[in-house]
């Protein structure tokens, strides 16, 4: 007995200490709050028997806003959902329902949950909706996911179509179709509101999404020093806020706040990255949010920063009128011709100088990874830098290996360091 | 004096070794068949070493790469992944090489160089179709030895598809040809344009440009690098030394850091 | 002509398609290849042109195309892109390309860059919102600039009596395959699913008058022929494709007669006919967005399950005991609408199987023996 009790006395002593993770920054725990306020404000909604909506990330949020309608984003959830590691169970749950496991890991999750299946991750949970709000610039599996939702649950959709682009610009007889789809939007949304849309509301949404948008752009273009002051894959959960809380003033308040630390470091010459940076590279398509930790630890071991994310261009647009805000929301990462897809990320690899791509075939998503193999040999041919592929998922753990990763980001980084000598005049 | 380096491949079921003198001349190779977790490598080790009558303590510098690479973290002074040195050994034996078209024995690598650089490529890691592994499967239910494969698949006069992308229903497959007594021959023939054709669907993705080169054990087996030269409509170059190549682009950066470190020194 | 040469001539075509397309193309005739869906290919016979519809290959591996796309995209977007690249699409002088899902979205740039300065590729992006004025609209915006794509291949204008006789052609192409499928229904013995498939895919490759003319001869036999008395069992197939021979045996195998199809390939485009009056143009915007119970097409009704009622009722309408599902690999639409379509099918005591299809599989081993127990079960 007296051992034992000696052992047990001892073991705190024996125990190693465990670092103490470094607290957030304010930006960061300003974002992070910006963020769990929408998901309090639904349940603070549905406490008080108000109708609360399901949407989709690039709906206009500026028109839920305008009707003081709380919101929330089945997208961010299931990501959040899958980076606490319920995403496989939920999976599996649609699964059982009858939804073949080839369809999105988003919207397996989402209508598992939809169904009645809880969530571990608290943060998460949101309350069922009372309406649904489709926009499929971000792709046409959500036409379906959120059919099914209004199917399950016999409640109304709202359905703002934003039809695919062959070409860079926006044509007018897509503006027009789309403005029509907005007015219908809005009136059937004043029905389940319950009251009419304040042109002045809408205009103070559209006035933070701006700012949002601004705010959210001057971050991402911190990147471009070098070394760069924070761990480009840092934005990835700082996109949460584009995704979910762009038409809140306390978003774009929260993303300035990021700006002026990140002004901060850029001036002392310091960074919030855990390592050094020796290379830099754009990580092409969503990040698989399960495995957060084995995307990051190659990175790190090698030295290579993320410094550039196609989210930057894709989600701060900026827009003064009903004309150019409809142009905007025509232009989503997965609605756009492939010129301007190469566009948008040829334009951030220069403009935050990276020595490769590393390119993420996303399993969930087929719009996205649909003319991936071509821009690849674009990047290739364009920018000069090597890149390579590995086979992941947004949502869906089982569709990611992480050996498989290690060796393509080895691979790359290789390539990138003989690269690097060629450019530099080594001889081989 | 000569400066040596050690090249080590651990593959899944092979160890190979090479050393070079002055990143120029092959001394000594070794290869046992088989691969990581097993005795494989170590003796690999000790047969290079004997067989030119040096010592580790010789050696300069010592790679490693290969699938088993991170175990020879004691031994080696560094590791890389097989991709570069695949693309570092094709192109010292070939300097003209674009497209490097490796099968091992559980996957298949596609290589763009660009001036003796890997610029580009992709892996086929997440099912046997198409690696050595495919063709060892086939070798057990066909009642042959891999190594005949290639000579019994040119004794081929008929053509036998076998079109499964998935190896397990290949196999089943392959047994509903025998129970119909289709020729061995053919059903080989058959499992090598089989192989090619997946080798050249991942070949596409990267592109084909000459000099073509294939690496790995997998392009001993002379049926299926002619299947591949008429799927892809290009030759296909192939050193007696194939199964070394990943050993050589070892050594070969070996000798390069080892020279970076006397400069920086 | 007999009942069998008729079929004969059906047969050929479903086989050749090529032949056809060099039988047109001797003639002076310009061919524009047509994917799906809902494409108007009234605007190509409008022009004076031959539309050919693409719906992959059951003799084709993916290869090339891998150049482009990753695994997990379906073989008829994929084939597509394959015949592209390896010259079996040489002759066409155009292709349409539409974009109503997320794979022939992205698609659509792979085939448009892969054919830079060899085939024009003419977009079509269809409304989902396609009821409402602004949604017709958009259609006829599309439409129209289709128009003038093709006029520019066809080096001549299209007017409006172009478009009126071509809407006149389809109707009457639809509504002799709405004959035949009823008919087929009434008469399994001499029309086979192999017979009934050739009949459905031929008219991708024929200009549908001449199409239209053998088949309203054929239906006027098939009706001249006495009561069937079918010993074997019924189905009605749904899905987007299922017309590999080895597939139709199978149901020949078992007695098992398909009773009616809510399939891609087959009747879904011949359920709804375009307003022969007023202005044309119109006319086709509004058979589109008359479309309906499908499942690339948005429902405004979707609280309901408004497409499992459609597909009950065609089950219980046609007589048929059970329905086959053919999930084309990678569908995703189809793939989300399952659940509810068995829902439907549950609730009103419907038997039915769900099958994977892919166009690259030779081996239909697991196929067969699922028909088999499913027709003893039935």
């Amino acid at each position: 007995m007296a051992e034992t009790e000696k052992t047990t006395a001892a073991a705190p002593e024996a125990a190693p200490v465990k670092k103490a993770p470094k607290p957030a920054s304010p930006g960061t725990q300003a974002l992070r709050q910006a963020v769990s306020d929408v998901y309090a404000a639904a349940w603070e909604a549905k406490k008080r028997g108000e109708p609360v909506g399901w949407s989709s990330s690039k709906f206009p949020c500026e028109i839920a806003e305008a009707l003081g309608l709380a919101v929330v984003y089945p997208e961010n959830q299931a990501a959040g959902i899958a980076a606490q590691h319920d995403g496989e169970r939920l999976c599996q749950a649609a699964e059982d329902l009858g939804f073949d496991n080839d369809i999105c890991g988003y919207a397996r999750i989402s209508l598992a949950y939809s169904s009645g299946v809880e969530t571990t991750n608290e943060s998460r949970r949101m309350p069922m909706p009372d309406f649904v709000l489709c926009c499929n610039n971000i792709c046409n599996c959500m036409t379906k996911w959120y059919e099914n939702i209004a199917r399950m649950h016999n409640i109304p959709l709202v359905m703002i179509d934003i039809p695919y682009n062959n070409q860079v610009q926006v044509d007018d007889t897509y503006v027009a179709y789309i403005r029509g789809q907005f007015d219908a939007a809005i009136e059937k949304m004043e029905k389940i509101a319950g009251r009419k849309f304040d042109e002045k509301k809408f205009d103070e949404a559209c006035a933070a999404a701006n700012r949002t948008a601004k705010a959210w752009l001057k971050v991402c273009d911190y990147l471009q020093y070098k070394p760069a002051p924070m761990s480009g894959f840092d934005l990835f959960n700082h996109m949460a806020d584009v995704v979910t809380a762009r038409g809140k003033e306390q978003t774009a308040q929260a993303f300035e706040l990021l700006a002026t630390e990140l002004e901060e470091h850029v001036k002392n010459g310091t960074t919030t990255a855990p390592f050094p940076e020796k290379y830099r590279v754009m990580f092409e398509g969503i990040p698989c949010w399960p495995d957060l930790r084995a995307l990051f630890k190659p990175l790190k071991a090698h030295g290579v920063n993320v410094t550039a994310v196609v989210y930057a261009p894709a989600f701060g647009f900026v827009y003064n009128d009903m004309d150019s805000m409809i142009r905007a929301y025509c232009k989503a990462p997965n609605s756009v011709c492939i010129e301007q897809g190469v566009e948008w990320r040829e334009d951030i690899c220069r403009a935050n100088k990276v020595d490769g791509i590393l390119v993420h075939y996303n399993r969930s998503c087929k719009p996205w990874s649909g003319y991936m193999a071509e821009m690849q040999r674009r990047f290739n041919r364009d920018l000069g830098v090597p890149t390579a592929g590995f086979d992941g998922d947004q949502a869906d753990p089982r569709n990611f290996n992480e050996a498989q990763y290690e060796t393509r980001v080895q691979g790359l980084v290789e390539a990138m360091e003989q690269n690097i000598k060629v450019k530099e005049g080594k001889a081989q | 004096m000569r400066i040596y380096t050690l090249g080590i491949d651990i593959g899944s079921t092979a160890s190979k070794c090479v050393i070079l003198a002055d990143g120029k001349e092959m001394v000594s190779k070794s290869l046992i068949p088989v691969g990581a977790g097993t005795s494989g490598p170590q003796r690999a080790i000790n047969q290079v070493l004997e067989d030119c009558g040096l010592k580790k303590e010789d050696m300069s510098y010592i790679l490693a790469t290969g699938y088993g690479r991170n175990s020879m973290l004691e031994l080696a002074d560094q590791q890389m992944s097989e991709l570069s040195c695949h693309a570092k050994g094709a192109y010292f034996l070939f300097p003209n090489v674009h497209t490097v078209i490796d099968i091992g024995g559980q996957d298949v690598k596609i290589l763009q160089i660009d001036n003796g650089v890997m610029t580009n490529f992709v892996m086929n890691d997440k099912c046997a179709a198409g690696t050595g592994r495919f063709l060892d499967v086939m070798a057990r239910v066909l009642e042959v030895k891999v190594e005949d494969l290639g000579a019994l698949g040119e004794q081929s006069t008929k053509d036998v598809s076998i079109s499964s992308t998935c190896t397990v229903f290949a196999e089943s497959e392959v047994i509903s040809q025998l129970a119909q007594n289709a020729n061995k021959c053919d059903i080989i023939n058959g499992i090598h344009r089989s192989v090619a054709s997946r080798v050249s669907g991942l070949a596409h993705r990267v592109g084909v440009r000459d000099l073509v080169v294939m690496t790995g054990g997998v392009a001993q087996n002379k049926g299926v690098v002619k299947a591949l030269e008429e799927e892809l409509g290009h030759i296909i170059h192939i050193s007696p030394l194939t199964q070394y190549n990943g050993a050589l682009g070892a050594a070969l950066f070996a000798f390069q850091k080892w020279e970076n470190e006397q400069q920086e020194g | 002509m007999s009942i069998d040469a008729l079929f004969e001539e059906f047969k050929t075509v479903s086989e050749h398609p090529r032949r056809q397309l060099l039988a047109y193309k001797e003639q002076g005739k310009k061919i524009i290849g047509v994917l799906p869906y809902y494409a108007p290919e009234e605007l190509v016979y409008a022009a004076g042109m031959v539309p050919m519809g693409i719906w992959g290959s059951n003799q084709k591996t993916i290869s090339l195309a891998k150049e482009y796309c990753a695994t997990f995209y379906c073989t008829i977007a994929q084939l597509a892109l394959e015949m592209l690249l390896d010259g079996t699409m040489d002759d066409l002088d155009g292709l349409i390309t539409p974009t109503i899902c997320d794979t022939l979205r992205p698609m659509s740039q792979n085939y448009r860059v892969a054919m830079e300065g060899k085939l024009k590729c003419i977009f079509l992006a269809h409304p989902q919102n396609r009821r409402p004025a602004y949604g017709i609209q958009f259609t006829m915006d599309q439409y129209n600039y289709i128009k003038r794509e093709l006029e520019e291949i066809a080096g001549r204008s299209v007017t409006d009596e172009d478009l009126r006789n071509a809407i006149k052609v389809y109707n009457r192409s639809r509504a002799a395959r709405r004959n035949f499928a009823v008919l087929a229904n009434e008469h399994p013995d001499v029309v086979t699913p192999t017979r009934r498939s050739a009949v459905f895919r031929s008219s991708w490759y024929m200009l549908k008058d001449e199409h239209a003319e053998k088949l309203e001869k054929l239906n006027a036999q098939l009706e001249a022929l006495p009561k069937c008395s079918w010993k074997g069992k019924k189905v009605v197939v749904s899905g987007i494709i299922y017309d590999n021979p080895k597939l139709l045996q199978i149901f020949e195998e078992n007695k098992i007669a398909i009773a009616a199809d809510d399939v891609a390939q087959e009747s879904r485009p011949c359920l709804v006919d375009a307003s022969e009056k007023g202005d044309p143009m119109m006319a086709l915007a509004e058979q589109f967005a008359n479309q309906d119970y499908d499942v690339l097409l948005y429902d405004e009704a979707s609280a309901e399950n408004r497409r499992g009622e459609f597909v009950v009722n065609l089950v219980k309408n046609s007589g048929a005991q059970g329905l086959v599902l053919f999930m084309q690999q990678f569908c995703d639409p189809e793939e989300m609408e399952y659940p509810s379509l068995k829902k439907a099918l549950n609730d009103a005591g419907i038997l039915h199987i769900k099958l994977g299809v892919d166009q690259q599989m030779r081996d239909f081993g697991q196929a067969s023996t699922a028909i088999q127990a499913f027709a003893d079960v039935l």
